[in-house]
């Protein structure tokens, strides 16, 4: 190529540009960070909800309005991080988008779930809810857990792009109506295990023998799937350790959420519930004591009648103590607020505690709130906040008014589905913007319009990753009953970042829980692997501190899941590095 | 002395000991309170309100315990039997209303429907029984919490109307009556008349000159009157049911 040709080429821009009318983007569009790619991307497949053919179809139409999940992870070891989408559809494929980065330069995907054998999770007895990558077998590659109303599936990475349904060998073929699922090592014994939440008890919803399969209340309803602990054996197969670990529940959990809460080395767990009280136990692993947990309620946050949604760790105000974001209902007719609970560190007792100040930041009220997850968006080195929400839009008339005549009615019976009222072609908390929290230093202001991500779709998970490794965070969201989101971040490179991939030798190979603290421009960051943290999404397991405008970093410290602990001074920023647990030197990401 | 004259009699004794005993048991429950034992008062303002159901003295003060000693079922399954001893009482009933209302804000978000929808039932039956300022005035502000969805906030405009009137036509007027003008008039915002909204504050301004309710809302415009408002009738937060200053007059 030549100049000659290059000033050509900005010529005859300039005589088209001239020609067409069309003008440099106005300054609102030069001020939008964000890129809306998901026709061009290749990712724009819709979610269909979940058809039932039972006597009470009508009703549990609008009550399971869920499904439109994503998880990622760079499933086959190219460097580029991969897409997993479900469908709920009785007849509706799930997708493995693989990221084509590597060949084709550009932000693009090929779904390959058909050849990867992983298509196939809807059929009449099961429905897709979300899905999450693990290595359980520590081999180096992602396996896929898919999260279902039904059956679970465990898909087991072989390598060469195919995976195989290994659900029954490794012990999880068991009937759950199960919503979410996170993967962290809660015993430290360099295994991940599994955390699986769910909404439902565990009867056929789908052909359901009795009525009585409703929340028997809208604050303190017991009459759901829980939570169920699976350890691994560390040979393929998990045990069903809910009872040992101590971890008792019946509720409606919508979400789990792992982080080391007081820093003493494990991961604590939040639970959140819908109709009912959020949960939050303590893991009360010590040397040489047990892996269990307690459940520390009443002493963190308090017991609460809310609708809790999502249960996202980070340390947003950069002190030090990981931080969580719960969503909640906030409209005309129900303004509970969302949690974001500031914690206060380990009180005299031992255990942390927590105090909501979703008002004082300005995170209270994003409508009927589903996904909710922190990043740093402009790598200002302060956690940014996007949240979804919106449960039905759909028709001009409000659902409200029906659901609370047989709220008022005297002696209704709740948990017996035929008294609630079908949703019809009624909206409820529908057509509502999300939000985009932009960190200002402790506080939030809403730059979703600015950005071009304040869309109205029934907005469900969110995944956070970089998909062309440029150190800015992308965002990819799952949609209930319409098209999801691919939004590439685009803001100016003026901000300078770090990035880590971490490999686990004595821990657990993808160093889930691992905790990071990067010092940089006069500051220490913490940031840390996450195992799947988020409403119906699993975000990146890559760790990205956004430094500002400091042009190097002086020391970063990684605290692995075993205990092990490496400093690294001066270490690669504006770049992709890998850590390999005991080796001295860290390499760029290949 | 006729049948006539000993059965008037026997009666005004009955009063009068009545009278006596609640007034002995009220003196007792103030004690406890002013001791700081909120809930040791409530039997006893429990005992003075049986004897003397329509006194809004001792309901206002029992309320007030049972918020301090966060008692409310208690509360509510009293005034449940009072108004079933006592049906022709329409403060009882108003008072019954209260307590539902006071629960509201310790109560989950669902809940603080049913408890909102439950005293308007009571102070339903309370202006069946009388037509008085304060009953309307209280059915009418309570329509005005309820979300916009379920369009009560014309039935509480029509209320509180009738309230702002009686307030007109009072030759003593109380200064409490200016809730009923703050409340008209966030009901005529609540429902797009924001010229009337307006007008009626600017009236109770007049007539009781440094409202700061009045004032407040005067002193705002647009979106920020809609958020003030909103934040006035968040049911998160308490409504004030005391209803002494009813009583102070002036």
């Amino acid at each position: 190529m030549n100049a000659g040709r290059l000033v050509g080429g900005a010529g005859m821009a300039l005589v088209l540009t001239a020609l067409t009318g069309a003008a440099a983007p106005a300054a609102s569009e030069r001020d939008r960070w964000f890129e809306d790619i998901t026709v061009r991307a290749g990712v724009a497949r819709k979610h269909t909800n979940r058809v039932f053919h039972n006597p009470y179809a009508e009703i549990m139409a609008g009550y399971t309005a869920l499904g439109a999940a994503v998880a990622v992870a760079d499933y086959d070891g190219d460097g580029y991080e991969d897409l997993f989408v479900t469908d709920s559809a009785e007849n509706g494929k799930n997708h493995l988008y693989h990221n084509d980065f590597r060949t084709t330069g550009t932000i693009t995907f090929t779904d390959v779930a058909e050849q990867a054998g992983v298509a196939d999770g809807n059929d009449a007895d099961n429905a897709s809810a979300d899905a999450l990558w693990l290595d359980y077998d520590n081999d180096g590659r992602p396996d896929l857990l898919l999260v279902r109303f039904g059956h679970n599936k465990l898909y087991h990475n072989l390598g060469g792009g195919k995976f195989k349904d290994v659900t029954r060998e490794a012990g999880l073929d068991r009937y759950l109506n199960a919503i979410t699922a996170i993967a962290f090592d809660y015993d430290r014994d360099g295994w991940v295990d599994l955390f699986i939440g769910a909404y439902f008890q565990p009867i056929d919803i789908f052909h359901p023998k009795t009525p009585r399969f409703f929340p028997e209340s809208f604050e303190t309803a017991n009459n759901g799937g829980g939570v169920i602990v699976f350890h691994n054996n560390r040979d393929g197969t998990f045990s069903d350790v809910t009872e040992k670990v101590g971890i008792r529940l019946s509720g409606w959990t919508l979400d789990l959420g792992h982080g080391d809460a007081d820093n003493d080395g494990d991961d604590d767990l939040y639970v959140a519930c819908d109709f009912g009280t959020d949960r939050f136990f303590i893991n009360n692993l010590k040397p040489g004591g047990d892996a269990t947990f307690t459940d520390r309620t009443k002493e963190t946050i308090g017991i609460d009648t809310k609708k809790g949604m999502n249960a996202e760790w980070g340390d947003y105000d950069n002190d030090g103590w990981l931080d969580v974001f719960v969503t909640n209902i906030t409209d005309d007719y129900m303004r509970e607020g969302n949690f974001l609970w500031r914690n206060n560190g380990p009180g005299p007792q031992g255990w942390p505690t927590f105090s909501d100040v979703a008002a004082e930041t300005g995170t209270r009220e994003t409508g009927w709130g589903w996904g909710g997850k922190f990043f740093d968006y402009d790598n200002d080195g302060w956690l940014d906040l996007y949240v979804v929400n919106g449960w039905v839009s759909a028709g001009p008339q409000s659902y409200v008014p029906d659901v609370f005549e047989m709220i008022v009615r005297p002696g209704v019976d709740l948990a017996d589905a035929r008294n609630w009222p079908p949703m019809g072609n009624k909206s409820l908390s529908g057509y509502e913007k999300k939000k985009l929290f932009h960190n200002l230093g402790g506080v939030f202001k809403d730059e979703a319009a600015r950005h071009g991500l304040d869309s109205t779709r029934d907005g469900r998970g969110i995944a956070v990753a970089d998909f062309d490794n440029d150190g800015r965070l992308d965002l990819f969201v799952a949609n209930a009953n319409a098209a999801p989101f691919l939004y590439h971040n685009v803001a100016p490179k003026t901000n300078h970042w770090a990035g880590f991939v971490l490999e686990g030798r004595a821990s657990n190979r993808d160093a889930i829980g691992a905790q990071l603290r990067l010092t940089a421009g006069g500051r220490t960051l913490l940031r840390f692997v996450d195992g799947g943290n988020g409403f119906a999404s699993q975000s990146t397991r890559r760790v990205y501190f956004g430094l500002g405008t400091a042009a190097a970093a002086d020391r970063l410290e990684v605290r692995w899941p075993s205990g092990r602990r490496q400093v690294f001074a001066q270490p690669p920023i504006d770049r992709l590095m890998r850590i390999v647990e005991g080796e001295d030197r860290m390499r760029p990401l290949q | 002395m006729t049948l006539r004259r000993v059965f008037v009699l026997s009666f005004v004794a009955f009063l009068a000991v009545a009278g006596a005993v609640a007034a002995s048991a009220f003196d007792e429950a103030m004690k406890a309170v002013a001791a700081g034992n909120h809930a040791a008062a409530l039997p006893h303002f429990e005992a003075a309100l049986a004897a003397d159901p329509d006194s809004l003295l001792y309901a206002t003060e029992y309320r007030h315990a049972v918020i301090k000693a966060s008692q409310y079922d208690r509360c509510i399954a009293f005034f449940e039997k009072l108004v079933a001893d006592h049906p022709r009482s329409a403060h009882a009933w108003l008072n019954y209303g209260y307590a539902y209302v006071d629960k509201i804000p310790a109560a989950g978000s669902i809940t603080q429907v049913i408890l909102a929808n439950n005293s308007l039932k009571q102070f339903s039956q309370s202006i069946t029984l009388e037509r008085s300022w304060l009953a309307l005035y209280t059915r009418g502000n309570s329509y005005l919490y309820w979300p916009k969805v379920f369009g009560r906030a014309p039935l509480g405009v029509t209320d509180l109307e009738e309230a702002v009137g009686i307030a007109r036509k009072d030759a003593k007027p109380k200064r409490v009556y200016a809730r009923s003008f703050v409340a008209l008039g966030d009901g005529y915002w609540k429902t797009e008349q924001a010229e009337k909204a307006r007008a009626i504050w600017q009236e109770g301004l007049q007539r009781f000159p440094g409202d700061a309710q009045l004032q407040a809302r005067l002193a705002r415009q647009g979106d920020e009157l809609t958020s003030y408002i909103d934040d006035q009738l968040d049911p998160n937060k308490r409504v004030d049911t005391d209803l002494k200053p009813l009583l102070e007059g002036d």
